[in-house]
């Protein structure tokens, strides 16, 4: 009864989110631009061009095993939709608090953690649809002229395709459940939206996902470490580009990312319980 | 007979310092429809939060269906269903949809669900309507929806929180049709707030009035009217002339006889009484009768009397305008 309860809440966010296309394009529109506009114009590669085009080693040390700029920068957007499709959730929920169908579900009968957990699942599960997206299309790109696509120049195994799902999963997960809590805690869509503003960009910035750590400051790098994005793209750069570039291996990366979903789930879930709990 | 709420003195202060609910007690029948009554504001929706599980006393105790509010929250609401003031359907579902949603959140199961849902939608009348959204449903027919969510679980106790808010006076009365339906066939206790007087006289068993949180009156709608001072029967002679004053005074009844406007104002008990009797009198005494005029005190009397003040909508603001603010607020979301 419990999983079929946190199944139906799961169906129903998922069946609101298929029926509003504006809702599915706006989470995909920032990504496709960086993927269509910034990346195409953006190339870091052309600069190394300039005593002519470098040797394919030359590109895989600048980027990290990947074979050019766009196809390293596409991987990164990839992991970009994760935030993107999960910055409007907490808006969602103020809303739906408003509206009373929180209400609907705090009356009924179920655990609480079912209520947090549907909203919880069905976010984890968006951007799976829309990083495939995301990189379908980057591939796409790369048999279109006049524009950079995305080329794959590593051994990429079935184990390695089931890393890049979990990977994408689980910083899905860490986002949605970040922008849920503040949802949970804020009364005032306008107050959601100006903090959403405040952390947007710094964690796209301060993740690896357009350009390398190595040409970063020391301190950024280190900040960099620390950004679930960065992590989540790693292991997908370190299964889809040439072996050998990154200090650990891909699976150090997914643990990583494991750890920190998991202590922010648990960080979540007790400021979600405070939330449906009755005053 | 046992009963299905207890409520005794219970209070709730929220943390600002407003003492929504102060130090109310009530006992509500199984199988009753109760009426709870009183201006925006008096604690109408925080007592139903209370009842419901969707907020804490602060005070007191709250027994639904035996069982304590605060000790076993979650068998509560098993056992309840609960009709919001606000709509609760979810605008991009369609209507079967929405009560599938609910079927599984209160653990129908799938085989007794789709009976329930077919059986619901046709009392309903939203059988043509089922598979369609919920965001091109009429007032009317979202609250018939809501309705539907509300009992699909067949509950014990059915809270409706301002049911009628915001519908047409002919919506409102088919709504009530549904409700008084149910009743009849599931013997379930209801439990109703209101701000409509008619409404509560009509459909309700006992009520309670409460304002500024507290209980200010309660009994069966006659028993307030009769507390009040009874029937009022005003009656005009074709001729004025003759002072009926003692003749009136005579009949079985009446309590105080006052001479106004050519007529006059008699206050009595049993004013159907009355009439016959009075019209009766006025043959023997040799005086035609020009016209006679039963008023029964309606509830809104009731109010003015107990609370000192007239029943209106004009203190903060009214749950109208929040129903309005509500629908122009999710239009915008879309």
């Amino acid at each position: 009864m419990t999983y079929r309860s946190l199944f139906a809440l799961i169906r129903r966010e998922l069946l609101i989110w298929v029926r509003s296309p504006t809702g599915i394009i706006s989470s995909l529109i920032f990504p496709m631009m960086y993927l269509a506009l910034f990346g195409q114009a953006l190339n870091l590669g052309k600069l190394l061009n300039v005593a002519g085009p470098p040797s394919a080693a030359l590109a895989r040390a600048a980027f990290l095993g990947a074979p050019d700029y766009f196809s390293y920068f596409s991987v990164g957007m990839v992991g970009f939709v994760a935030l993107t499709a999960s910055l409007f959730l907490g808006a969602q929920l103020i809303f739906d608090k408003r509206l009373g169908y929180v209400k609907r579900t705090i009356v009924a009968p179920i655990p609480r953690m079912s209520i947090f957990g549907g909203r919880l699942i069905a976010g984890a599960i968006r951007p799976l649809f829309l990083g495939g997206v995301v990189f379908g299309l980057a591939l796409i790109f790369a048999h279109v002229s006049g524009l950079s696509g995305l080329t794959v120049n590593g051994h990429l195994t079935i184990l390695g395709v089931g890393e890049i799902i979990v990977a994408l999963l689980l910083v899905s997960l860490s986002f949605t459940a970040i922008f849920l809590a503040v949802g949970f805690l804020l009364e005032s869509p306008q107050s959601y939206f100006g903090i959403v503003n405040i952390l947007n960009l710094p964690l796209l910035f301060t993740s690896n996902a357009m350009y390398p750590q190595t040409i970063m400051p020391g301190w950024l790098q280190t900040v960099s470490m620390y950004n679930p994005v960065s992590m989540a793209v790693n292991v997908m750069r370190e299964n889809l580009f040439a072996p050998g570039f990154y200090p650990h291996p891909a699976e150090f990366y997914l643990g990583e990312l494991a750890l920190y979903a998991f202590g922010i789930g648990i960080l979540t879930f007790i400021i979600a319980r405070r939330g449906l709990s009755a005053r | 007979m046992s009963d299905a709420v207890v409520v005794e003195q219970l209070e709730k202060t929220f943390p600002g310092g407003v003492r929504a609910v102060d130090g109310v007690s009530f006992a509500v029948r199984e199988g009753e429809a109760f009426g709870f009554l009183g201006p925006n504001g008096a604690g109408k929706t925080t007592t139903v939060s209370l009842l419901t599980t969707l907020l804490r006393p602060t005070g007191g105790r709250a027994l639904v269906d035996g069982i304590d509010v605060v000790a076993d929250p979650g068998t509560v609401r098993r056992r309840i269903g609960l009709v919001f003031q606000e709509s609760t359907a979810e605008d991009e579902l369609t209507g079967r949809e929405n009560l599938e949603i609910s079927a599984a959140l209160y653990g129908v199961s799938r085989s007794d669900a789709q009976k329930r849902i077919r059986d619901l939608l046709e009392r309903m009348q939203l059988v043509e309507a089922a598979g369609r959204l919920v965001k091109t449903y009429s007032g009317g027919m979202r609250r018939r929806l809501e309705l539907a969510a509300g009992i699909l679980h067949r509950p014990k106790v059915l809270f409706l929180d301002e049911p009628t808010l915001g519908l047409d006076p002919q919506g409102r009365a088919g709504l009530w049709e549904y409700v008084r339906e149910i009743r009849k066939e599931s013997g379930t206790t209801i439990f109703v707030t209101t701000h409509y007087l008619d409404e509560a006289d009509q459909l309700c068993d006992r009520v309670a009035i409460i304002d500024h949180g507290k209980i200010v009156a309660a009994g069966t709608p006659a028993e307030l009217k009769e507390k009040i001072g009874g029937d009022v029967v005003t009656l005009v002679p074709t001729d004025g002339t003759a002072d009926l004053t003692p003749v009136l005074a005579r009949v079985p009844g009446v309590l105080q006889v006052q001479k106004q406007d050519g007529g006059y104002r008699l206050k009595c008990l049993r004013g159907e009484s009355v009439v016959p009797a009075a019209v009766e009198a006025c043959f023997t005494a040799h005086i035609a009768v020009a016209s006679v005029a039963l008023k029964k005190p309606s509830l809104d009397e009731v109010f003015l009397e107990f609370t000192g003040r007239a029943f209106r909508e004009d203190e903060g603001p009214s749950a109208t305008d929040t129903a309005l603010r509500m629908n122009q607020f999710r239009q915008r979301k879309r």
